[in-house]
């Protein structure tokens, strides 16, 4: 250890330190981060140390900081000389043998090996570890580095941050070094002003400008104060920089000493954050031994200190003035400006506050350049920011980019995207002083001015990703209770105001909320924003302010239909399944009810929540699934193969006829009002079933023989066998319900007509209209869309399919093909321009279909057909798709790459989806939108005629039958509202002695599935593929369930 | 109970340190955040008692009305005593989108402390169980986001947390304390 006083011993120091990053022996080295320790980092360095000692091995091991990939700790980096460093994920103690068991015979382990460096930009030098592992990735292209500049994060996992020799050989103190010896402070700001460097910590103010007032102003005493109290929530990539790297923060604040004329230093840290303190305090006690801290720097006339000091908890001492009065003593509370910190600050003497990653770029800056920095980033935001990218992505961590790029890369580039089945929704950025940004706005480039333009901003660099699970109303409340609580009380706008604020958004989440207060909560966000004393006040209404911008319509949903989608707020929902469920059944209390053996109860529960239990218990799409608390465990509860079981259980038995009476019975008296519904598919049934039983009098038309819709002649009867729906159906022709066949609205009766002779009409009429695929050679023989396929298979018919079929598209009615295919003898192929994981079809039912041989060939999209001489079918050419960008979808876009690849076959399916053919309403007077669905209002369901209501795959666009049914009930629940002057839906619902409470004994097996015929067996017939559930099974499931539906 | 000379001896034991502190301290730009944080460090239970911060008074020459206003301001000091074991429940966002305050009700739930002396509903807490064995206490974030959701568990950071994991981990304190 020594004193650097001239060039010759600082190169001492440097070569030193070159040769413990490059040296002759392998290196070892494990990333200590707090993130790494929290996930084990420390058991893989003792593990290490222990074997390495044990094997008497020459190894140099040491730990480092953190390489920026949080969700892939512990981080482990393996430098064998002449090779290139190797990047080693998800490393663990048990794995210290394998990894130096590999090392002595010059190798990694190919396992543990994630990418490899072959030379490192520390910007202040260059690494050059060398070249090999052709079978690995360069850093640069696995997806979370990609597009990543590292200047602040320059040593962050390469360097011992405990080791200010390691720091020194990377060119460590060397503009310190240059700044002294140059000895012209004010060409130091000039280079800073040139480089249009902003501040960090959130306001982006120019650190050029701030460093000349204080280096003006004249004083015995001047302070230069670093501000690392980090505390928006969601943040923490101070904490990390300072935990990898504590030098370069000492080298930018001595250099700003200087500059500025100050003898000292003041790092105010959280007390949060014990790692970052620690390091802190020994690089502190290194860089005295060495002569770059105290008195005489570098040899030169020029003294400086830097002292630390620990915050106690208090967020509002970030702002500068609060962490002045902070360090005086005091309680944090700001005051007003001016008089700026550069005039009177500290002890009333001039004081220069800066953020700690605007530290970090100071001595890059130096070294490099102000034309080197600007090059990178936008026009008015130069250079690159650190973020710490959590929340709903599948890849977490921190990452530095430049400034302007768009946040669509941050989310799906770099995170990932969200979590399989899950759509994002917004990205948060800037903390309780930020913003939400939605989805549609992802293009954005992340810059000062543009986040401020959307009303956010960008702040110390936190990235929340929240998606359909998580409820914006409830975003607004967090922030406004965190920012609430960490008022410091001073002003009367931010302690008031907030407090107001709060309690609005707690009658939001509670389903309380009034109009009047939508308009208040913003009028008072405004006030709040102009008149607060400090920042905290000032920006803490933003994050209502974005929310109500960019998410009006889940306030609404809150305050109108008194519903949280994202099931968060809680007092809106009984559960979360039964929250997620289109007919919000009571699923927690058919589960009980099946677990205390009163199985008739659990099937007057479930029909009563869903008049096709035996359907829906076959073919829905299980929302509940992705919601069910019980993932948290192990794996859903199977919900809907449960209430399957129970209408079964009843439907095939002699209890048929009492249960249906004790429906009937339910029945209130006739009010003398008659419905017309207009199709019978499950979203008709559904209304009409309801409106009966409210004492309407229902009658439902349909232009085909029979009742079921799509449920019937889509639906393949090895899925919905045709006795099992009839059953349905009669029950709901027990209530009364007319049917009224082979009468197609707007065609054999008008809506004119209808509406003249019924009180109310409802339009369910479906999507029956198969979109059509512009290309050359649909017009041959043999081309046929899925729906009229499916539909004449259902009345008994055999189309004409030849021997090998080729089906275009990706969702059920695609699978629904191709199945019905198989049993009819033919090879069947689905096309499908994406991936398996963005096909919209169940994935129980693709699973199932290849089992029955269906080939799906992904990443292909049609590009012509050919036909024969005679007009048939004879092939079909598809170009290869490679995915491109990302859509507003979340999906990456196919894009063509020009291979085109021809596949023979004697048919072709169109399967790629299904409109409204909605002509006749056009015709009737109904507005339509653009996508060719019905308008109505969201919240009654009435279209722009009075009294004609519509619901459905009709208003919807082609959806699932699920939610196609709870619109029906929702319907029927406020036309009767609506006629009859007060809700009486509750009325005719049973009550049930079922108290919810958490299971006394909750059962530990697995899920449950149903029980499928062999595959082999089934493609030959149609019977009925999913056998369901045994007894057993179900009331095992039953006592999965966690009862969320209970209260403490 | 102590004895009244037992007692003037841990006074003037406890005094000594805190003169010790203020003279490392004294001066200092945050010396008073300092001492308060290295006295209640000191202390047993993790807490400033009113006799504690009335000899800071006098021998920093603090008005007490300045030291009191800095200890009710800033989360980290406690005015009660401290419970055996604390348990911190990180609120930050990323914990908060992770579904932290479902495992922050869970545990009140568990403790008995459903309701705070005021009655609100607060969420920045810090309860202690009446038999003094669990704090449980809220955080603003502890910089742990990609480890959502985060609990602390007497200085020890556990990640991914859910109510069946965060159960084990609480029963494993109680234990280890035991053996």
């Amino acid at each position: 250890m020594s004193r650097i006083e001239d060039l010759s011993t600082f190169n001492d120091v440097r070569e030193r330190g070159v040769a413990k990053l490059l040296p002759g022996v392998p290196r070892i080295a494990v990333g200590m981060g707090t993130c790494g320790r929290g996930n084990g980092a420390e058991g893989v360095y003792h593990a290490l140390a222990e074997r390495i000692s044990y094997y008497g091995m020459d190894v140099q091991l040491v730990g480092t900081g953190c390489f920026g990939p949080c969700s892939e700790e512990p981080l482990v980096n393996v430098f064998i000389p002449g090779q290139p460093l190797v990047i080693l994920r998800r490393v663990q103690a048990s794995d210290a043998d394998r990894i130096l068991s590999a090392i002595t015979t010059g190798h990694v382990p190919a396992e543990l090996a994630w990418c490899k460096v072959e030379d490192w930009d520390h910007v202040t030098a260059h690494f050059k570890y060398g070249h090999g592992y052709p079978e690995l990735p360069d850093w640069r292209d696995i997806p979370f580095f990609a597009g990543q500049k590292k200047i602040v994060l320059r040593n962050c996992g390469v360097i011992n941050p405990d080791d200010i020799e390691e720091y020194i050989g990377v060119g460590g103190y060397q503009a310190l070094y240059k700044v002294l010896i140059d000895g012209r402070p004010e060409s130091v700001i000039e280079q800073i002003k040139a480089a249009k460097l902003r501040g960090r910590g959130g306001a982006g103010y120019l650190t050029g400008l701030k460093w000349d007032f204080m280096a003006k102003a004249r004083d015995v005493e001047k302070y230069v104060i670093c501000n690392a109290d980090e505390g928006d929530p969601g943040a923490y990539m101070n904490r990390n920089e300072i935990e990898s790297d504590p030098h370069a923060l000492l080298e930018g604040i001595i250099i700003g000493g200087y500059v500025m004329k100050s003898t000292k230093g003041i790092i105010y840290v959280r007390s949060e954050y014990p790692l970052a303190v620690h390091r802190l305090e020994r690089a502190i006690e290194q860089a005295r031994q060495y002569g770059l801290l105290g008195v005489k720097i570098l040899d030169r006339p020029f003294d400086f200190d830097i002292e630390l000091v620990e915050g106690a908890g208090a967020f509002v001492c970030g702002e500068e003035t609060a962490l002045i009065a902070s360090l005086e003593g005091q309680a944090g509370r700001p005051r007003p400006r001016p008089p700026f910190p550069a005039e009177q600050g500290l002890f009333g003497r001039p004081t220069n506050i800066n953020n700690v990653e605007t530290w970090y770029n100071v001595p890059p800056i130096i070294i490099k350049g102000p034309a080197w920095f600007t090059e990178t980033g936008s026009a008015r935001s130069a250079g690159t920011k650190v973020f710490s990218l959590v929340g709903k992505v599948r890849n977490t961590g921190l990452v530095e980019m430049p400034l302007g790029t768009p946040l669509k890369t941050f989310v799906y580039g770099i995170g990932g995207g969200g979590a399989p089945g899950r759509s994002i929704k917004a990205v948060q950025t800037g903390g309780p002083s930020g913003g939400c940004i939605p989805q549609e706005m992802f293009d954005t480039p992340v810059d000062y001015e543009t986040l401020a333009q959307l009303g956010s901003i960008m702040g110390s660099g936190g990235m929340v990703v929240m998606d359909e699970d998580n409820c914006m109303v409830d975003v607004a409340r967090y922030f406004i209770e965190f920012t609430h609580s960490e008022s410091c009380g001073k002003c009367v706008p931010c302690r008031v105001g907030l407090d107001v604020s709060l309690k609005i958004l707690d009658d939001f989440t509670t389903g309380k909320g009034t109009a009047a207060q939508l308009d208040q909560i913003v009028e008072l966000g405004r006030m709040i924003r102009d008149t607060s004393l400090c920042g905290l006040g000032q920006s803490a209404p933003n994050p209502v302010l974005t929310t109500m911008r960019h998410f009006r319509h889940e306030f609404e949903d809150h305050m109108i239909a008194k519903r949280c989608r994202a099931g968060v707020c809680g007092s809106l929902a009984l559960s979360p399944c039964e929250n997620s469920c289109p007919l919000h059944m009571n699923i927690p209390r058919f589960l009980a009810l099946l677990k205390q053996n009163r199985l008739e109860d659990a099937f007057e529960s479930v029909v009563m929540d869903n008049p096709l239990p035996a359907s829906t218990g076959r073919v829905c799409q299980h929302p509940c699934d992705n919601r069910c608390r019980r993932q948290t465990i192990d794996e859903a509860v199977n919900m809907r193969e449960v209430h399957r079981f129970i209408a079964d259980a009843i439907y095939q038995s002699d209890r048929f006829d009492a249960l249906a009476a004790r429906v009937v019975a339910r029945k209130l008296p006739a009010t003398g009002y008659r419905m017309a519904v207009a199709g019978a598919g499950p979203t008709g049934l559904t209304a009409a079933f309801y409106l009966a039983l409210l004492g309407h009098q229902v009658t439902v038309y349909d232009g085909k023989p029979e009742a079921g819709g799509m449920l019937r002649y889509a639906l393949p009867e090895y899925r919905l066998p045709k006795a099992v729906l009839a059953k349905e159906i009669e029950m709901i022709a027990r209530l009364g319900v007319q049917f009224v066949f082979n009468t197609r609205i707007g065609f054999d009766l008008s809506l004119n007509d209808l509406g003249s002779s019924h009180d109310v009409v409802f339009i369910s009429i479906g999507t029956w209209k198969e979109s059509w695929v512009h290309l050359p050679g649909t017009e041959l023989k043999g081309v046929m869309p899925a729906l009229p396929l499916l539909e004449a298979v259902s009345r008994g018919e055999a189309p004409p399919l030849g021997r090998k079929v080729l089906i275009i598209g990706g969702g059920n009615a695609a699978v629904d093909a191709a199945r019905t295919a198989r049993r009819h003898g033919a090879e069947a192929a689905i096309v499908y321009r994406r991936e398996r994981k963005d096909m919209p079809a169940i994935a129980e039912e693709v699973h199932a279909a290849e089992q029955e041989g269906v080939k799906i060939v992904f990443l292909a999209a049609p590009h012509r057909i050919l036909g024969d001489g005679e007009g048939n079918v004879k092939a079909l050419e598809v170009v290869r798709t490679r995915l491109g960008e990302y859509d507003r979808s979340g999906r990456r876009k196919p894009v063509s790459t020009g291979e085109v690849i021809r596949m023979d076959c004697d048919a072709v399916v169109l399967a790629v989806g299904e409109t409204v053919d909605a002509d006749f309403c056009r015709a009737s007077g109904f507005s339509l939108t653009e996508g060719g669905t019905l308008v109505v209002d969201r919240f009654t369901l009435e279209t722009s005629r009075p009294n004609f209501y519509a619901g459905g795959d009709v208003i919807s666009g082609a959806s699932n039958v699920s939610n196609a049914m709870g619109y029906g009930k929702k319907a029927a629940r406020i036309i009767d509202e609506r006629l009859m002057g007060a809700g009486r839906l509750a009325q005719v619902l049973p009550g049930f002695d079922y108290v919810p409470r958490a299971p006394d004994q909750l059962s530990s097996a697995r899920r449950h599935e149903t029980a499928v015929l062999p595959a082999a067996e089934r493609a030959q017939s149609v019977e009925e593929v999913a056998i369901g559930l045994s007894a057993a099974c179900a009331l095992e499931e039953a006592r999965r369930c966690l009862h969320c539906d209970a209260r403490g | 109970m102590l004895t009244t000379t037992g007692r003037a001896a841990q006074d003037a034991g406890e005094h000594a340190f805190i003169d010790e502190v203020i003279a490392r301290r004294a001066g200092r730009p945050g010396a008073l955040l300092g001492i308060l944080e290295d006295v209640q460090e000191h202390t047993p239970h993790k807490y400033l008692c009113s006799d504690d911060l009335r000899y800071i008074a006098a021998r920093t020459g603090t008005p007490l009305s300045q030291i009191f206003s800095v200890v009710a301001f800033y989360a980290l000091f406690n005015r009660e005593p401290q419970g055996e074991h604390t348990i911190a429940i990180c609120r930050g966002t990323a914990c908060h989108t992770r579904g932290s305050r479902n495992l922050l009700e869970k545990l009140r739930l568990d403790f008995g402390l459903t309701a705070d002396a005021d009655g609100a509903q607060a969420d920045k807490l810090t309860l202690t169980t009446r038999d003094r064995k669990f704090t449980l206490r809220t955080v603003a974030c502890f910089g742990q986001c990609a480890l959502a959701p985060v609990v602390e568990l007497d200085h020890r950071i556990c990640g991914h947390m859910n109510e069946q994991a965060l159960a084990r981990e609480v029963k494993a304190l109680v234990e280890e304390k035991r053996s």
